[in-house]
């Protein structure tokens, strides 16, 4: 496959966080399309991978294409204008003056670029990404007074504004009880599909990753060391007396 | 009281504190909101010192604690960033420092310091017309850029990393506001003085918090805050023959108190009947394509509350 064939093209990147090597020789295709997951215990370096997509944590070697823009200094805000990033955790105090549909909104900004105003495409974005979440009844609710799930669904909705081409998600069933979970994981999947997204999801979560993912990637210290089918990857993890 | 705005230097205070209330409260929201509050500190202690070490010199104080703030926030930016220290660390070194090469160069000031304590404690009522256009010129900025990146400075508040994510220039937000919150320092230097205008930047916006329902009703709030502030220490000054820049923080941090006893976001209820909409408790399923069955769950329509979601949710 050619380069501009990967959404996502990572080649022997080294890449550090706070000083510590976390990726080394760390190497991934991701298809135009795919759901992809990455399985790997805490401290392995699942977070610093997303942000490497997004230009966040800079490599010292190796190569990050997404799709097919090589990332460096001068392309990576275009860049993440094609990505959508769901964080692991975001702590907004209760009190903060933002509401919801602001937050979805924000997701817009991005691509309006500096001086631009709001339009009735930006509108009909953010509301159609606040429909698809489910959270349009939230749109005038403080953000900080939702709850976790609510939340949760709100920062998805954000993401999908932005309209992008790769959709990146760092632990997204994180602070979320078991059936909220189980729905997060078809929304998910229904998200991917509807948009036609090229989805990577990082995560610990074994259902998660088994009931969403087209395929799923086994991440050990810093580098891939298996793939799994959803099937096997969950045979696999019973197997080995994960939770 | 009408006699004394007759008085020429009467008006000119009443100005100042308009314009020093509304620079130093719009400041006061970005660095509440991004929880750097104590920038507010850091950077009036080192336009102090700037300001001190432009009398040593002969040279303008002003532009030298203007150069100050500047060089303090240019290092509280990296420090924050690059450093293992978070910005409150970062800023507890610098403010340190400052601290102690402020009084260090009060020490060195030749003669007597009443002009070199007149920048600690400030004095609204002896700005001059330079004061005045500095403040005008500080304040105008500060609305013109807010006018022009509301959208950016409202997405690195709310979550800087999430803003650079989307493509948000946010690095240069955040030095934006560093920078804006050094010039309003330095500008409201002779009116409020050196000791005092952290507080003048924080608690009216800290107070505004408490109210604010939108992020732009903050900033309405919070200027009114700093204004009435203002207004009412400097009637108090006059009233009572006491000191006007404590009695203008005393009357910040009264509105503060009564933000806070009566804050509506700590009564939920309240808030939500303040809030825009009211809290529904009907799921509306929308006017897309009713095939679609991405956003509720089928037995939640618009009839029915959506207890099983908000169950599954709370």
């Amino acid at each position: 496959m050619g380069n501009n064939a990967y959404s996502i093209l990572i080649k022997d990147v080294y890449a550090a966080y706070h000083g510590m090597p976390v990726l080394e020789g760390f190497s991934l295709q991701v298809p135009e399309g795919e759901l992809l997951g990455v399985f790997g215990p805490n401290g392995t370096g699942k977070s610093t991978l997303i942000k490497v997509c997004l230009g966040l944590v800079p490599v010292t070697s190796g190569e990050v294409r997404i799709s097919g823009y090589r990332m460096s200094r001068g392309s990576v805000s275009f860049v993440r204008k094609l990505t959508a990033y769901v964080p692991q955790s975001f702590d907004v105090d209760r009190r903060m003056p933002v509401t919801a549909g602001e937050v979805v909104m924000m997701g817009r900004f991005g691509r309006m670029g500096i001086f631009n105003r709001v339009g009735p495409g930006d509108q009909a974005a953010a509301d159609d990404a606040l429909h698809m979440l489910g959270v349009r009844h939230l749109a005038e609710r403080t953000f900080g007074r939702l709850s976790g799930g609510e939340k949760q669904r709100v920062i998805i909705a954000r993401a999908l504004a932005q309209e992008p081409r790769i959709l990146l998600m760092d632990e997204p069933t994180n602070s979320l009880d078991w059936e909220s979970k189980k729905r997060m994981c078809s929304l998910i999947r229904e998200v991917h599909m509807e948009r036609k997204l090229t989805t990577l999801i990082v995560s610990h979560d074994i259902d998660l990753l088994a009931d969403t993912c087209d395929r799923i990637m086994l991440m050990e210290q810093g580098r891939i060391i298996g793939a799994r089918n959803p099937s096997e990857f969950r045979h696999c993890c019973r197997g080995h007396g994960h939770s | 009281m009408l006699e004394l705005l007759q008085d020429g230097f009467i008006r000119h205070a009443i100005l100042a504190a308009f314009l020093a209330g509304v620079a130093c409260s719009c400041v006061g929201v970005l660095v509440v909101t991004m929880r750097i509050s104590f920038i507010g500190v850091c950077m009036s202690h080192a336009a102090f010192a700037g300001a001190l070490l432009g009398i040593i010199l002969g040279l303008n104080p002003t532009v030298v604690a203007l150069i100050f703030t500047l060089l303090a926030a240019a290092a509280l930016g990296p420090l924050a960033d690059r450093g293992n220290f978070s910005p409150d660390t970062s800023l507890g070194i610098i403010f340190s420092s400052t601290l102690g090469i402020a009084f260090l160069l009060l020490s060195l000031v030749p003669g007597p310091k009443t002009e070199a304590l007149g920048l600690l404690w400030g004095n609204i009522l002896t700005v001059g017309k330079m004061d005045i256009i500095i403040l005008a010129a500080v304040m105008l900025a500060i609305i013109v850029l807010l006018r022009l990146f509301f959208k950016e400075v409202q997405t690195v508040v709310f979550n800087r990393e999430m803003a650079l994510a989307s493509g948000i220039p946010a690095t240069a937000v955040f030095y934006g506001i560093l920078i804006c919150s050094g010039l309003t320092t330095v500008a409201s230097l002779n009116a409020i003085g050196g000791l005092l205008v952290f507080s003048l930047i924080i608690n009216p916006a800290a107070a505004a918090y408490q109210i604010a329902p939108d992020l732009r009703s903050m900033f309405f709030i919070s200027a009114l805050f700093g204004v009435l502030s203002g207004w009412g220490g400097l009637w108090l000054s006059c009233l009572l023959n006491l000191p006007s820049g404590a009695l203008i923080i005393l009357c910040s941090t009264l509105l503060f108190l009564g933000a806070v006893t009566f804050s509506p976001k700590k009564r939920p209820w309240l808030a939500d009947a303040m809030s825009r909409e009211p809290r529904s408790e009907i799921c509306q399923t929308g006017d897309r394509n009713p095939e679609a069955d991405l956003h509720d769950e089928p037995e939640t329509d618009s009839r029915q509350p959506c207890s099983k979601s908000a169950l599954m949710e709370e």
